[in-house]
């Protein structure tokens, strides 16, 4: 019997892109154990003394939207948190001190906000990154996160993605439910992002209004996208006036799928491009 | 009031515990880990029973019979225990007042871990953990 000693062939994998390292930059303040915040092209990374203490990015909810939304807190204890201990960087501290918010639950919250706002200040960006030494944030400290921690966790939520559905098009467009297609029942959080869609609502925009991180919600349209119940909306989507509530907005074909066999084999190929 | 570092040192308190985990199961993300994981790497092991995590907590047939959602009174599914030779794993879902999908993971030797124990135990720290 002969043995096959040449090793199989390399799989095809995403593009170069996904491959490359999250932030050198990143990996030599880490080394140097240095205190400031990371300006990149999609939000910014707080360090103390080399390690990540707090992130936020644009497409990512802040910790006061993830708390507010689920009611643990109204806006008003928010204010008077930010008010009182916000000067002395101690934001954190005061929101658990003054039994506001326990502590479990705001570190909880808080890491799950400072991974998900990770992944996207880490994302692969063609503008130059800025360090402003010294600077820290208003939240303080809650549960310090060593950098090379955060950027491995970066990397594996790209694959993660890219194994539930490569093409990353639903991650930033706005997004329609593909009509005609009898739903089948979805879980109940992914049935809460369906009933966001409506034609103008990115990812982000349906984070924010279920206070919920964005990489959560991009788990979710992933899935969604391979059952091929979303798909993303037409560059000409209508805008719809402020506060007016849009179902399905109608689209033409071949945006909006009517024919299932259509609908597969757009899907099919649409995978086969992203690969 | 715990933190996640003292809810993970409580639950190695336990007897027959090997390691613990506090992980969110639509990212698979490990958010803190204490002692040792089933081949050597955290990781992997809270990526792995999240996917596991996940099955159960999505699909209706292990909710129960009136229905629950992740925003309602209850959790859908409390807990989930898989057992093999040598070892237990417990998981158990943390319900919080804001929106998350997170679980305690609890890794047992059989010869010494007390399923029973750990069961209810396990589920105490998991509200003390977000009861301010």
């Amino acid at each position: 019997m002969s043995v096959i000693t040449t090793p199989a062939p390399r799989l095809p994998v995403r593009g170069a892109q996904a491959r490359q390292a999250v932030s050198p930059m990143l990996k030599r303040l880490a080394a140097e154990r240095a205190t400031g915040v990371l300006l990149r092209e999609c939000g910014s990374l707080y360090l103390s003394e080399g390690e990540v203490v707090h992130a936020e990015s644009p497409r990512s909810p802040g910790l006061d939207v993830l708390l507010t939304t689920g009611g643990i807190l109204d806006s008003e204890g928010w204010r008077e948190a930010v008010d009182t201990a916000g000067a002395g960087l101690r934001v954190g501290r005061f929101l658990v001190d003054s039994g506001r918010v326990a502590r479990g639950a705001l570190e909880l919250c808080h890491t799950g906000a400072l991974f998900d706002a990770a992944y996207f200040v880490l994302g692969p960006s063609s503008a130059p990154a800025g360090f402003r030494y010294g600077a820290a944030h208003w939240l303080g400290p809650i549960r310090p996160v060593p950098v090379a921690t955060v950027e491995r966790e970066a990397l594996r939520r790209r694959d993660l993605l890219h194994r539930i559905w490569p093409d990353p098009a639903t991650d930033d467009a706005p997004l329609i439910r593909a009509a005609g297609l009898a739903v089948p029942p979805v879980p109940a959080r992914q049935e809460a992002v369906l009933g966001q869609v409506n034609g103008f609502r990115t990812a982000a925009d349906i984070s924010r209004s279920l206070g919920r991180p964005t990489f959560h919600t991009l788990v979710d349209i992933r899935r969604l996208a391979a059952a091929g119940l979303i798909a993303t909306a037409p560059s000409n989507a209508y805008e719809p006036a402020a506060g007016d509530e849009v179902s399905a907005p109608t689209q033409p074909w071949p945006l909006t799928v009517t024919d299932p066999d259509i609908a597969l084999l757009q899907r099919l190929r649409d995978a086969l491009e992203a690969l | 009031m715990p933190g996640i570092d003292e809810c993970l040192v409580e639950a190695m308190r336990l007897p027959g515990a090997l390691g613990a985990a506090v992980v969110d199961w639509t990212s698979g993300l490990a958010l803190g880990t204490v002692g040792e994981a089933p081949g050597g790497d955290h990781e992997t092991t809270a990526a792995e029973a999240a996917e596991l995590a996940r099955l159960a907590a999505e699909h209706r047939t292990f909710a129960p019979e009136e229905g629950s959602d992740w925003s309602g009174a209850g959790l859908p599914v409390e807990d989930l225990i898989v057992s093999n030779r040598d070892t237990y794993h417990v998981l158990r879902f943390v319900r919080t007042t804001f929106d998350s999908s997170v679980f305690l993971h609890l890794w047992l030797a059989r010869t010494d871990g007390n399923l029973a124990l750990a069961r209810i135990r396990l589920g105490e720290m998991a509200g003390r953990l977000v009861l301010a």
